[in-house]
């Protein structure tokens, strides 16, 4: 038991010592998943509100294909993905394998579902009636569009901080695209596998830390939003 | 303005079960909730929709107030086709009131809002509407937070706002406490005295029916069985199953 303490206590220590290469991965790892949350979000809301909003023959079928891409094993998207930006692969030309730039793509990949299957479910459900009571009301389709965002906010925002969630704490997928390389593409997720099987309990524990961290920041934020909806 | 009927059908696909002898099977099938030939309801007039339960009134308010589309004929407004400019002089009050995650204030704003009118006529139409139907102390709750009955009288606050041409309302005193339902129903035909406005109500209330309406109209199984003026169909109905239905809803005495 008595390791664990230490750790806890080699954790704070090491936080507030500036270590430089702590601070790089942790900025890395912000970076990386920020940036795929946000191009999800660029996609997976518009189309998210499409899907939802139209019929069309076989939504029933493409709103399961959307909920098993929600659950999608990071492992095998990160698998996907290395393969296709591999030197032999057809994106090889792009030399992207090792990158941030391909460690944001396979991030996108597993994010963008998450976004449009939140979406969807909730303008599917809801957009008919919103849609209803704007044109019972003198609304024309621009007007139901933002009144659609603005009765929606909850749910967007919900569905933002779910997808950045599964962003920053997923390993599989920036482990096999990224490969863990120091000070290049080392992010906190494989920071702490890698410390962990090397017996660095403490850097572990103390990166442990900071991830969950910044998920308690995010989830604040939310919190205060959807709280002060229902106030 | 008036609103014509003409060969009205509204079909939806239902799966039944059939027998053939070996096996049930689950076949999809069109089947017809709504089939009118032919009704115009008058420019200036209050109309009742009364009926059971899953006889097609509401189906009927929300094509007419251009939410559903029907599957065969047609309905015209002043002689013309819906299109946007007159969309904007109908409203429909939904039997379960949808209010937008707002103020109550904000509620009754929005459709006066969408018609760019300014913040002070805007404050002085919610305020007397809001006065008129005994809501003013609710004006800065989140409507979310309000009972039932609370929620259906600012939906009907919100859509008598901005002074629509033709009002649908489906059961517009369901959820209403008895001591308020007389306030609504002035407010109804203080309206219709006062302005041009034609009214169809669907309920299920033949008492309100009777005090409300100009006119009324017994609907079953989707189609017209009997219509007229309220007093009189009310009192002595023609048909056999208006008879039965009014025997049971409202005691003629």
């Amino acid at each position: 038991m008595e390791y664990i303490l230490n750790g806890m206590i080699e954790a704070f220590k090491l936080l507030l010592s500036g270590d430089r290469q702590l601070y790089s991965v942790i900025f890395l790892s912000i970076y990386v998943s920020f940036t795929s949350t946000l191009i999800a979000t660029f996609l997976g809301v518009p189309l998210g509100f499409i899907l939802g909003l139209k019929s069309f023959k076989y939504k029933n079928f493409v709103g399961r294909i959307l909920y098993t891409c929600m659950s999608l094993p990071p492992v095998v998207v990160g698998l996907v993905v290395a393969i296709m930006i591999s030197r032999r692969g057809p994106l090889g030309s792009l030399s992207l394998l090792f990158s941030t730039t391909g460690m944001i793509i396979a991030q996108t990949l597993l994010v963008t579902p998450i976004i449009t299957g939140i979406i969807f479910n909730s303008s599917k459900e809801r957009g008919q009636e919103v849609n209803d009571i704007c044109k019972t009301l003198g609304g024309n389709k621009i007007d139901m569009l933002f009144l659609l965002i603005k009765e929606l906010k909850v749910t967007m925002l919900v569905a933002i901080a779910t997808g950045f969630g599964r962003a920053i704490s997923e390993v599989g997928a920036v482990m096999i695209v990224g490969g863990n390389i120091r000070g290049h593409t080392r992010v906190m997720t494989t920071f702490i596998a890698m410390n962990h099987s090397m017996g660095n309990y403490s850097t572990s524990i103390a990166m442990g830390v900071v991830l969950l961290l910044i998920s308690f920041i995010t989830n604040s934020i939310l919190y205060k939003y959807v709280m002060g909806e229902k106030k | 303005m008036n609103i014509k009927l003409k060969s009205l059908v509204k079909e939806y696909e239902m799966s039944v079960s059939v027998y053939n002898g070996f096996v049930k099977k689950r076949i999809k099938e069109m089947q017809a909730v709504l089939q009118i030939d032919e009704f115009t309801f008058e420019a200036n007039k209050i109309y009742g929709l009364i009926g059971p339960n899953g006889a097609g009134k509401t189906t009927l308010l929300k094509i007419i107030a251009g939410l559903t589309k029907s599957s065969y004929g047609e309905v015209t407004y002043g002689g013309a086709e819906l299109n946007d400019e007159r969309q904007r002089e109908i409203t429909y009050a939904s039997q379960r009131p949808y209010l937008l995650k707002d103020t109550v204030y904000n509620n009754i704003a929005y459709p006066l809002k969408l018609r760019k009118e300014n913040k002070l006529r805007i404050k002085s139409k919610v305020g007397r509407i809001m006065a008129e139907f005994d809501i003013y102390y609710l004006r800065n709750q989140q409507a979310k937070n309000l009972s039932g009955g609370e929620a259906q009288k600012v939906a009907l606050a919100r859509a008598l706002v901005f002074e629509p041409e033709l009002l649908l309302l489906d059961e517009p005193t369901a959820n209403i406490d008895p001591n308020f339902v007389e306030l609504i129903e002035n407010a109804i035909l203080e309206r219709s005295n006062k302005k041009e406005i034609t009214v169809i109500i669907a309920t299920h209330n033949v008492g309100q029916a009777r005090r409300l309406c100009d006119e009324v109209i017994f609907i079953k199984a989707g189609k017209i069985v009997e219509s007229g003026k309220a007093k009189e169909m009310i009192l002595k109905p023609k048909e056999e199953e208006t008879k039965k239905f009014l025997a049971f809803e409202y005691d003629i005495g």
